[in-house]
C-alpha cells in the first residue's frame, strides 16, 4: 500500500470534516495513513460508511463488523470538475476534480483527485487510484485525496 | 385487472400559486398567502380547513423544519392538525398520501397542504456576506463538504457525468432538456424564464459550474408559495373548479437496492413507485398526456424518461435529442418550464402544472385532451458519498 502523501499543513480555511461516533474509527485511521473500511467477519462484506451487514443477521450494534485496514486502492468511477468555489477556501484550489471511487472492496468513497494526472474529460474513467494522504498535524485530521497510479 | 378502491376517490379542488421574488416578505407570509388563494379557489372559508400540512425540504440538502410561526396560526385557520411532511424535493407526494388517512376517517373534510420557499430571497442576503449560492441551506457536516462537496451539484453531477460515461450521453443532449423545458417555459407567463428562449449553443456557452454541468443544466433558486387543498370525491362535485382526481401514488428508494448495486448514479428508485401508482389507477404509460417529472438537474430527466420506460436506459440522449419532450413531442415534460425554467418549489412545481393542465388553464401551453398526468418528487439526506433517496410517483386525472 502507498504511503505518498500530499502536503498538507498551513492553515485550514475549509470546513472540517463531521467526524463522530461512527466514522471516528474511519479518521483515526487516516492519521495513521491506514485506510480503514468496515468489514463483517461473519462473511466479509466491505462496507463504507458504516452499516449492519445486508447478508445475515447480525449481533447487537452491528459487533460482528469491525473497522480494518484496506488497500486503499480502486478505480475512478465517476468525477465532476468544479469550475466553481462554493466556499471561500477552495478559490486557489478550482478548477478541481471531485470524484467517485469504487475500491477493491467493493463500496464507493469520494474525494478529490490531486498529482499530475488527471482525467481528460468525463468519459475518461476507469482508471486506477489509489489513496494519498494529506496531514493536517495542527488541525489533528487527515485528509483522503486519490490519485491516478496507472 | 380492475383499478384500486382509493383511485379516484380523492381530489384536488383548489390551488393558490405565489410567484416571483418575494423579498422583503417572510416565508411564513408567503405560505399563508399561497394558503389563502387555495382556500378562495375551491370556494371554501377557512372555517372549512380540517387539517393543515406544511411541506417542508426537512431531512435534504436543506432543512428547514425549525421555525417558530407556522402558516395556520399566520392565517388564521381552525386547523385540527397541522404538521410537517417532505423530504428534500418529495413533498406534495407525500404530503397527499399522509393526508388520506384524514379524510378516510373524518377527521378533516378538507386538508389544506402547502410548501413555501425564499431560498432566492435568503441567497441575496447571503451573496452581500461573500457566500455564493445558497450557503443558508446545505445541511453542515456531511462527508464531503472539506472536500469541496458544497452544493448539491457537487453530487448530483456524477449523476450526468457516469452516465455519460456509461452510455456516451453527450452535454448536448443533456442540454436539449434544458432547451425543451425553456421552450415551454416560454408559454409561461408565470416562469421565471418567460420570454427568455435558448438554443444548444447557449447551453453549451453557458459556464461550466461543475463539469459535466453548465449553468443551464442547474434549476434555478426561487421565492414563491404553492398550496392546495385536497378533499374527498363526494365533496369534490360543484365546486367552483373542476376537480382534479387522484388515480394513483406509489414510492421508492434509492437505499432499498440501487446504492448497493451502484446503479444509483444511472437511475433513479422508479420501479416500485411506477408499479404501485399504475396498478392502482389501472393505467399504462401509454396513458399519460404529459409528465412532470422532478428536474433539480438535468440528468434526473434523463434518468426518469429511461426509467419510466418512454425510452430505454441508456438511450435517454437520443430521445429528447429528437425532441420529444417538448412543445408537439410525444411526451410533453415539465410543461410550465420546470425547476429549470419556472421556478423550484420541489415537486410542488409539478404539483401546480399538472392541475393547471387537467383543468384545462395552462393557456398557450395546454396539452390537448389532457386526461391523465404524471407527477413525481425526488429528495431526502445524503447517503455518503450517494444520493437523494426517495421517489414518489403521483398519478393525477381529469376523471375519477
Amino acid at each position: 500500500m502507498s504511503d505518498a502523501q500530499s502536503a498538507g499543513g498551513g492553515t485550514w480555511n475549509k470546513p472540517r470534516p463531521n467526524i463522530d461516533h461512527d466514522n471516528a474509527p474511519f479518521w483515526e485511521g487516516l492519521r495513521r495513513h491506514k485506510f480503514l473500511l468496515w468489514r463483517c467477519h461473519t462473511c466479509g462484506a466491505a462496507y463504507w460508511p458504516k452499516a449492519y451487514c445486508r447478508n445475515h443477521d447480525n449481533a447487537p450494534f452491528a459487533e460482528n463488523m469491525a473497522w480494518e485496514e484496506a488497500s486503499g486502492r480502486g478505480k475512478l468511477f465517476a468525477f465532476n470538475r468544479h469550475h466553481v468555489a462554493f466556499h471561500p477556501g477552495f478559490k486557489s484550489e478550482i478548477p478541481y476534480v471531485y470524484a467517485l471511487i469504487e475500491l477493491d472492496e467493493g463500496p464507493l468513497v469520494s474525494s478529490t483527485l490531486v498529482g499530475g494526472r488527471q482525467p481528460k474529460d468525463v468519459y475518461d474513467v476507469g482508471q486506477r487510484v489509489e489513496i494519498v494522504y494529506e496531514d493536517h498535524p495542527t488541525e489533528g485530521f487527515t485528509i483522503p485525496r486519490f490519485r491516478i497510479v496507472d | 385487472m380492475a383499478k384500486h378502491s382509493s383511485s379516484g376517490k380523492y381530489a384536488i379542488i383548489g390551488l393558490g400559486v405565489v410567484a416571483g421574488p418575494q423579498s422583503g416578505r417572510s416565508e411564513r407570509m408567503v405560505a399563508a398567502e399561497a394558503a389563502r388563494r387555495a382556500i378562495e379557489d375551491a370556494g371554501l372559508t377557512r372555517a372549512d380547513i380540517g387539517g393543515a400540512i406544511d411541506l417542508r425540504r426537512s431531512g435534504g440538502g436543506g432543512d428547514r423544519a425549525s421555525y417558530t410561526d407556522a402558516y395556520p396560526r399566520v392565517l388564521g385557520l381552525a386547523n385540527g392538525f397541522y404538521f410537517t411532511s417532505g423530504r428534500g424535493g418529495a413533498l406534495a407526494g407525500l404530503g397527499i398520501a399522509t393526508a388520506l388517512s384524514f379524510l378516510d376517517r373524518g377527521i378533516a373534510d378538507y386538508v389544506c397542504l402547502m410548501g413555501a420557499v425564499t431560498d432566492w430571497s435568503q441567497a441575496q442576503e447571503s451573496r452581500k456576506q461573500g457566500h455564493r449560492g445558497m450557503a443558508h441551506a446545505e445541511k453542515a457536516g456531511y462527508w464531503g463538504k472539506p472536500l469541496g462537496d458544497l452544493r448539491a451539484v457537487s453530487h448530483h453531477s456524477w449523476m450526468a457525468a457516469r452516465h455519460m460515461a456509461v452510455y456516451g450521453t453527450t452535454s448536448r443532449q443533456l442540454g436539449a432538456i434544458s432547451v425543451a423545458e425553456r421552450a415551454w417555459a416560454c408559454m409561461n407567463p408565470e416562469a421565471k424564464m418567460h420570454g427568455r428562449p435558448i438554443t444548444i449553443e447557449d447551453h453549451q456557452s453557458s459556464p461550466l459550474v461543475a463539469e459535466p454541468y453548465h449553468l443551464l443544466d442547474i434549476s434555478l433558486v426561487s421565492d414563491g408559495g404553492i398550496a392546495f387543498i385536497l378533499t374527498t370525491a363526494d365533496r369534490a362535485k360543484d365546486r367552483p373548479k373542476p376537480p382534479v382526481y387522484l388515480l394513483g401514488q406509489g414510492f421508492d428508494e434509492v437505499s432499498a437496492e440501487l446504492w448497493w448495486d451502484k446503479k444509483n448514479f444511472t437511475h433513479m428508485a422508479v420501479g416500485r413507485a411506477r408499479e404501485q401508482a399504475f396498478r392502482q389507477a389501472d393505467l399504462s404509460l401509454d396513458d399519460v398526456d404529459c409528465a412532470q417529472l422532478y428536474d433539480c438537474f438535468t440528468g434526473e430527466v434523463l434518468f426518469q424518461l429511461e426509467d419510466y420506460g418512454w425510452c430505454k436506459k441508456g438511450e435517454g440522449g437520443a430521445f429528447v435529442e429528437s425532441g420529444a419532450i417538448g412543445p408537439g413531442g410525444s411526451i410533453p415534460v415539465n410543461t410550465g418550464g420546470g425547476l429549470l425554467s419556472c421556478y423550484h418549489l420541489g415537486d410542488l412545481t409539478g404539483m401546480a402544472e399538472a392541475i393547471r393542465q387537467l383543468r384545462g388553464e395552462a393557456g398557450e401551453r395546454q396539452v390537448k385532451d389532457c386526461n391523465v398526468v404524471l407527477t413525481t418528487g425526488h429528495g431526502g439526506e445524503l447517503v455518503s458519498p450517494g444520493m437523494c433517496s426517495i421517489h414518489t410517483c403521483t398519478l393525477l386525472g381529469r376523471h375519477p
